[in-house]
């Protein structure tokens, strides 16, 4: 599986241009984290890998499938998307029946479409919750709830918009351990995030975005050392990278044993 | 300027109370933050600082909230509304449907504040730079990005002037700079104008950073209350599901080393970081 | 579009801006000629001579037919059927095999279908002209209370935020594999999954929205003031007058036709 952004250029109906000439290229296995600015088009570029929009131009490809030519639906079954509001997403009254919304129309047998979410709501810490009413959730429940419902459909890439929104650090440490898991499994993970430190205790690739267009693209310890840069899209690097500059480090850690490691001794 | 005492809360059909026998007191002019794990309360604390809990939310109330002079639990809402402003942290669903352009929501509280035209037009502009909304004006609210739509709620409160700001986790899709923004907006707001600030957050870099008092709640009790240096830096956060900053986290990983002084106070900011390892 | 939670179409025109009260007050007099008067053609004259050219004036004069193709048709459509075939005793004037139309029944059904055009047509020129907060506004200057003008203007927005609401639901589905695009079957299929939640979501935005209007001072009693600003002039004044004057007439002249009969038996 690969995806391949090809120049897509995306103006909403409304008239704002919100993609002026993006490029990327995802391999099979490839675990990126998109940060950037309010309004940079994040959360545009992601709804066009699952065809939700479609380019104005350029090409968007989901392996062999031209996101064009194929529905949404069809695209679902390689690409799952986690929406950055939670309320968005909520079709069903109760909570297992919420997450088990997508593999029961992706084809999976019933007894394989609860398994999934059985596991899925597990791994969220929901279990108890499962016949809840969604909207009796707190608001970081509904988002746990809405990873559930998107993982339980076991698609080979991921998108998650904003996870971390409104999580404690037990919920942190949960969507992080969701992602090493996915890794793990060679899936491709796709996440918007405006918290770096999330961001680069777990991704090896990070694009910023600005205006439309990607600013930066690469590994995410020289992203991360590009401050001058990050700071022309509202980023500021990682708490430890800034207190390795301030203390006058040559090195951009993105670990706390990094930042010991290179303390003078 | 916020005085609580005994208060209990209880949603309807909840069998254990949001909040649990709060009491304390927010002077004038305090920018004083409210962290706590997921479900601990704050966001029932924010809405009955507003009045909302309990008139909107109904359930149960015992004990006495005051906010500017108000009896929030009994005042009508509509006389709460242009004193305490609140922010609440869904962005998605703060915007009225009453006006079509995001200049206009902004405008919507001035006008039902009954506020100046000649006045409201330089409060406008001021609220849309500080909030970077400037090249917006005129696109409707519903056509933003999350984050955009944040900004927007936190302006278009903001622009009332209320002598209290509530705001709960208003910074949950901001951009980095822009979460800072807000919290040194608050910051000033504070200090030159006498604002009272109380805000539910999760960011702990700028609470330290920025925030006078950090009360921390845990299953509806308050269990800390003091200056950001000293709560945020107590080796009790843990327990109540919290992360200290990793300022804090890399001071103690080198004292646990014995790379400094175990007697040191740990920092909380990154000036105080600075200062630590130097 | 639909993001703005109005019909309203932002060009300008000189029918846009005509003050809200005196489009109001046209729309008033059309609704009395079609509705207070008998006969079959009167509600066909005022949609030909009114509406149409004020929609044309307008610039909305396309996007007002297709609105109402789509909707008076199949009523109308029905009403020939039913009440044209299955008129009881009725006149036959046309003969299908075994069927035939009635005179009665095709007399009623040019004339419902008369008043629906001119109902659903005025209704669109009035929405589509205007932009309801602006109307809002005028009512208010007019000692409309303000609970009573926020009333007509949720009104105004039921269509389109219906709409966007069930897009948020319809992506929500379809990105999890529910295929909603392809043919009138599968669309017709896609309808049931959607009702509940598109009901449920309604309350739910209903309830955010009245905390959110409360935050902003809305219930506040007292004078407002208003940053949009309306333009009348000393003719449209009197043009409103005029408009009123002729609708009480049109009205008092329907019920002396009304009742005369019966008061001569
Ligand atoms: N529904 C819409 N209609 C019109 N314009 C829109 C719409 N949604 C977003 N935009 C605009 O498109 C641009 C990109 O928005 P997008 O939502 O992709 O940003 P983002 O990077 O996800 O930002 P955020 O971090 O705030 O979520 C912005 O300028 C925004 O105002
Ligand atoms: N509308 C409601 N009805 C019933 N119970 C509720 C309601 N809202 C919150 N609760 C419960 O009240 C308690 C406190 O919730 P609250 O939302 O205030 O916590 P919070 O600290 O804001 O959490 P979070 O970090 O998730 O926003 C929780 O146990 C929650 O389940
Ligand atoms: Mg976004
Ligand atoms: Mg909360």
């Amino acid at each position: 599986m690969n995806l391949v952004i090809d120049d897509v250029g995306f103006t909403y109906p409304g008239g704002a241009e919100a993609l002026r000439g993006v490029s990327l290229r995802i391999q099979g296995g490839e675990s990126i984290a998109f940060i950037g600015e309010n309004g940079a088009g994040k959360t545009t570029l992601m709804k066009h890998l699952n065809g939700l929009l479609k380019p104005s131009r350029g090409r968007v490809t989901v392996d062999d499938w031209d996101t064009r030519e194929h529905t949404v639906a069809k695209l679902a079954a390689r690409v799952g998307f986690v929406f950055q509001n939670p309320d968005d997403q909520i079709v069903e009254r109760t909570v297992i029946d919420e997450v088990a919304f997508g593999p029961r129309r992706l084809g999976q047998s019933e007894t394989d479409a609860l398994a999934n979410s059985v596991a899925a709501l597990e791994i969220v810490g929901l279990s108890d919750e499962s016949r809840t009413h969604p909207y009796d959730l707190s608001a970081s429940q509904r988002k746990l709830m809405t990873l559930a419902s998107v993982l339980a459909m076991r698609t080979p890439v991921v998108i998650f918009d904003e996870p971390t929104m409104g999580q404690d650090a037990r919920g942190l440490k949960l969507i992080g351990d969701i992602v090493e898991e996915l890794k793990r499994e060679k899936r491709i993970v796709l996440i918007i995030t405006h918290d770096i430190d999330f961001c680069s205790a777990h991704f090896e690739r990070v694009v910023a975005m600005a205006d439309g267009r990607v600013l930066i693209d690469g590994p995410t310890a020289e992203v991360m050392a590009r401050a001058d840069l990050l700071a022309t899209t509202n980023v500021e690097p990682p708490q430890l990278v800034r207190l390795a500059q301030a203390l006058g480090l040559p090195v951009a850690p993105l670990t706390i044993d990094g930042l010991i490691a290179a303390l003078p001794r | 300027m916020i005085r609580l005492a005994d208060v209990t809360y209880r949603y309807p059909r909840a069998t254990v109370p949001a909040l649990d026998g709060l009491s304390f007191e927010v002077s004038t002019g305090q920018f004083c933050a409210v962290i706590g794990a997921n479900g601990a309360g704050k966001t029932t604390l924010c809405s009955a600082l507003a009045g909302f809990v309990p008139q909107f939310y109904r359930g149960t109330i015992t004990g006495s909230i005051e906010v500017a002079g108000l009896n929030v639990v009994e005042s009508p809402l509509a006389d709460i509304a242009g004193t305490v402003g609140l922010v609440f942290s869904n962005p998605f669903n703060q915007i009225t449907g009453a006006r079509f352009t995001v200049r206009d929501e902004i405008a919507f509280g001035l006008e039902n504040m009954a506020v100046p035209v000649a006045e409201m037009e330089p409060r406008i502009e001021e609220i849309m730079r500080f909030a970077g909304l400037e090249g917006l004006a005129d696109r409707s609210p519903f056509a933003l990005s999350g984050g955009q739509q944040q900004r927007l709620a936190i302006a278009s409160v903001l622009v009332m002037r209320p002598k209290v700001v509530v705001l709960d986790e208003p910074t949950s899709q901001l951009d980095p700079v822009g979460a800072k923004e807000v919290f040194s907006v608050l910051r000033s707001l504070a200090t030159t104008a006498e604002t009272t600030v109380f805000m539910a957050e999760q960011k702990l870099e700028w609470v330290a950073a920025f925030a006078d008092r950090v009360l921390v709640l845990h299953q509806g009790k308050l269990v800390a209350d003091g200056p950001p240096g000293e709560v945020l830096a107590s080796p009790d956060l843990g327990r109540y599901g919290l992360q200290p900053t990793r300022y804090t986290q890399v001071a103690r990983a080198a004292q646990l080393a014995g790379l400094r002084s175990a007697d040191t106070p740990l920092p909380v900011t990154l000036e105080q970081a600075v200062e630590f390892f130097n | 579009m639909s993001q703005s939670f109005s019909l309203y179409i932002p060009t300008n025109s000189g029918m846009h801006r005509l003050h809200p009260l005196t489009k109001l007050a046209l729309v008033f007099l059309c609704l009395v000629l079609g509705l207070f008067l008998p006969g079959v053609w009167l509600s066909y004259a005022t949609f030909a001579l009114i509406i149409i050219p004020s929609a044309l004036w307008g610039g909305v004069l396309p996007r007002l037919l297709s609105a109402l193709f789509k909707t008076a048709l199949p009523i109308a459509l029905s009403l020939f059927l039913i009440q044209g075939l299955f008129w009881p005793g009725g006149t036959p004037i046309l003969h299908l095999g075994p069927l035939s139309f009635k005179e009665e029944g095709l007399y009623f059904s040019i004339q419902r279908t008369g008043r629906f055009i001119m109902i659903i047509g005025s209704f669109l020129l009035l929405t589509f002209t205007t932009r309801p907060d602006e109307l809002m506004l005028a009512l208010n200057r007019h000692g409309i209370p303000n609970s009573i003008t926020y009333i007509i203007l949720s009104t105004m927005q039921i269509i389109p935020r219906f709409q966007a609401k069930a897009n948020t639901i319809l992506d929500a589905q379809r990105s999890r594999g529910l295929e909603t695009e392809g043919n009138v079957l599968v669309r017709i299929r896609a309808l049931l999954p959607l009702i509940q939640p598109l009901l449920l979501g309604s309350i739910v935005d209903i309830d955010e929205r009245a905390i959110a209007l409360e935050v902003r001072a809305f219930g506040r009693k007292g004078p407002r003031t208003s940053l949009l600003t309306l333009h009348d002039t000393p003719a449209q004044r009197i043009a409103r007058w005029l408009m009123l004057l002729a609708a009480v007439a049109v009205i008092a002249w329907g019920i002396y036709l009304w009742l005369a009969p019966r008061f001569i038996a």
